[in-house]
């Protein structure tokens, strides 16, 4: 059973953000695992974040944004406290941008972040280009290569890929301190900030990057990381996913691959 | 003077080349060139023509049935009309369509032109020229990639709509808040059209301005009609749905409530020119612009076109195509330029109604994230009796067609470019 915290689902839900959750959702119950998704929406109780086994947040326009964040302060400090305890999280694009310590807007303003990541994000300015288009990133984490063993065996699933694909479209542009890990290395598109090759971060099960599209149905690997760490965090023990066929994901997957001219990308 | 006649007559002879030689460059060629010469060119012809009115169109979806609606309405009350061509609708397709119809001295013998303008390019017309109806139907998220964000856009609209004078008139959707808050201080004259029944209580998925354009507080709807649209107030600054003026018609030529808002919008405008049409009598025989809603025959079966571009037009085209008892649809996902290149938006369309189609074909160049959007959204049983994925347009129709009943309709839900192939498809001999 788990329970899945679905942050600001109103607000911070711009790029077809909630497929992330229907994909969490559907499975979990393809394999038998309950599942409770907790909207957690603008005024929600503190209590109803702390059961969360899994939390997600999506992006938003900057109207949103603002509206979100006032809300959020309120709750930081549990929010800060699971992240840094473990609590596996997927943060996209403007919910990424607020794990850090301070947005820098077009015109100059300063958002405060939520500090809870040694990362800042800085808009160059209306004149310089929002960073827009398919993305593919290597992943070279082993946590995400969880099947491959099976799956020579089994001819259902192909779990090659060592590639996370998705779109993005950001005018922000991150940077991370020296102490954290990006999510992947930047082979199409543009990344963190469209210089050092950086996509997304990670920090202990928590996840912060740029790809929508949105990013878990066609990176099933990466759902199914998700779902793992929050079993194994709850239950603490080692947790085995049942297999599911996943042939389809991989087809939108590769199909994206191939659109950039990227082959069978493997481990 | 020189540089203003060089560039009529430059684009004029773009314009006779490409439509001799059937280059199928004309709708946006000729104004290209035009306005590479003469940046001004807009307001240079325009100016010579102080008779012709111009309506300006814009929104996210509706545009050009709308236009079309108001040149039916405006030609049955006996006057002389143009329009642009659909799809050419950013500056150079505006040129184009003003030089096809002038005369080689720059005269446009027309009494109004009817201009739809594409989301960004409205700003940047009303900065050459102010129209004498600025029609301004809705905004959706679409294209976020192209267009931005809508809160981007509505700024722009803002500062466009601030920039007419009195002698202009505003046609704006009451029942989208942006539409009210846009044209709030322009000191042009603001009349409004909406629905007088909402079907809705909930709101859809894809919603986007459920927040107060004016305060940012959460809006109070007290009924929708689809996505953001409804009846609207805020409780915490007190603004609320300006009241329409037009809000039903004797007749609706298209299905769904997103052409009824088009054919208020289209009357609304034809009144505020001063014409007094018998709608019902103008509208009876009015035919669909391509794909939206057309109907074309195929093999002695009905393939009924269903323009699905963005979030908000799928989720109609559904709930309109879902009122048969057990639908046969295609499906056709591209992402090429014209449809956007990031196909998100598919989740955020409200699919569950499917689970109750006889048949699903998908088709287009991202036909798997469409099929992955299915199968996560109806159930494992129905996604493997019902969908098909045909990554060739031609074999997945015609799987289609032949699952489909005789008597009964194929809806046909393509993206814009997935449009125009399926009408070159089942129009042409490729299929046949």
């Amino acid at each position: 059973m788990l329970t899945i915290g679905w942050l600001y689902p109103q607000l911070m839900n711009t790029y077809g953000d909630r497929g992330n959750i229907m994909i969490l959702q559907r499975r979990c119950e393809w394999r038998g695992i309950g599942v409770e998704i907790k909207n957690l929406d603008l005024g929600f109780k503190i209590d109803d974040l702390r059961v969360c086994d899994l939390l997600f947040m999506g992006g938003a326009q900057d109207r949103q944004q603002k509206i979100v964040s006032e809300d959020l302060f309120k709750k930081a400090d549990v929010l800060t406290r699971m992240i840094k305890d473990g609590t596996p999280g997927l943060y996209i694009c403007g919910a990424y941008q607020f794990l850090g310590k301070y947005y820098k807007e077009a015109n100059g303003t300063i958002i405060k972040g939520l500090g809870i990541l040694d990362l800042y994000t800085e808009n160059p300015g209306t004149n310089k280009p929002r960073l827009i288009g398919n993305v593919i990133i290597e992943i070279q984490d082993l946590r995400f290569k969880m099947y491959e063993e099976k799956n020579h065996k089994s001819s259902i699933v192909n779990r090659k890929s060592s590639a996370l694909v998705g779109f993005e479209n950001h005018g922000g542009r991150t940077y991370l301190g020296k102490g954290l890990k990006p999510l992947g290395k930047v082979l199409h598109g543009f990344g963190n900030n469209g210089k050092d090759k950086t996509e997304g971060v990670m920090y202990k099960n928590s996840f912060g990057t740029y790809l929508h599209g949105p990013i878990l149905p066609k990176n099933p690997n990466f759902a199914d990381l998700l779902i793992k760490c929050a079993l194994e965090k709850k239950y603490k023990k080692s947790i085995e996913l049942s297999l599911l066929d996943d042939s389809l994901e991989y087809r939108a997957h590769q199909a994206v691959l191939k659109k950039q001219n990227y082959h069978a990308w493997r481990f | 003077m020189m540089r203003f006649l060089l560039s009529l007559f430059l684009g004029k002879f773009i314009y006779i080349l490409s439509n001799w030689f059937h280059l199928g460059t004309g709708s946006t060629w000729p104004g290209h060139v035009s306005l590479m010469i003469n940046l001004s060119f807009i307001p240079f012809i325009l100016s010579k023509n102080p008779n012709l009115s111009i309506i300006v169109i814009a929104g996210t979806n509706g545009k050009t049935t709308t236009a079309k609606l108001i040149q039916t309405l405006l030609e049955k009350g006996g006057k002389n009309v143009f329009r642009n061509k659909e799809g050419a609708n950013l500056l150079n397709g505006i040129v184009s369509a003003l030089l096809r119809y002038s005369t080689i001295q720059g005269r446009i013998n027309y009494d109004y032109a009817i201009l739809e303008v594409d989301e960004n390019t409205l700003p940047l017309f009303v900065d050459e020229w102010k129209p004498n109806t600025l029609v301004l139907l809705n905004l959706f998220r679409d294209q976020l990639d192209r267009y931005g964000e809508t809160d981007t856009i509505a700024q722009k609209w803002k500062s466009a709509c601030g920039l007419l004078n009195p002698s202009s008139t505003i046609i704006a959707n009451a029942d989208d808040p942006q539409m009210a808050w846009v044209s709030d201080h322009s000191k042009a004259k603001k009349l409004f059209f909406g629905l007088s029944s909402f079907p809705k209580q909930v709101a859809h998925h894809a919603a986007d301005s459920l927040y107060c354009p004016y305060c940012s507080s959460k809006l109070s709807f007290s009924s929708f009609s689809f996505s953001h649209l409804g009846k609207w107030h805020c409780r915490s600054c007190g603004k609320k749905r300006p009241e329409p003026t037009v809000s039903h018609s004797p007749i609706y030529p298209l299905e769904g409530a997103y052409n009824a808002y088009n054919t208020h919008a289209a009357i609304l405008t034809s009144q505020s020119c001063g014409l007094l049409v018998d709608a019902k009598k103008a509208l009876l025989l009015f035919h669909p612009a391509f794909g939206r809603q057309e109907v074309i025959v195929v093999k002695e079966k009905k393939v009924q076109l269903f323009l699905s571009k963005n979030p908000t037009s799928f989720n109609e085209s559904l709930s309109t195509a879902m009122q048969a008892p057990l639908p046969t649809l295609c499906m056709v996902l591209n992402d090429q330029i014209p449809d956007g290149r990031d196909v998100s938006w598919i989740w955020d369309v409200d699919m569950e109604s499917l689970d109750h189609a006889r048949t699903i074909v998908i088709s287009g160049n991202r036909a798997y994230d469409l099929a992955l959007r299915l199968k996560y959204e109806i159930t494992p049983k129905a996604f493997a009796q019902k969908v098909f994925v045909e990554l060739d347009l031609s074999n997945a129709l015609l799987k289609a067609l032949s699952l489909l009943p005789d008597q009964e309709t194929l809806f046909v839900l393509p993206t814009y470019s997935a449009m125009l192939e399926v009408r070159k498809i089942v129009t042409g001999r490729k299929i046949l």
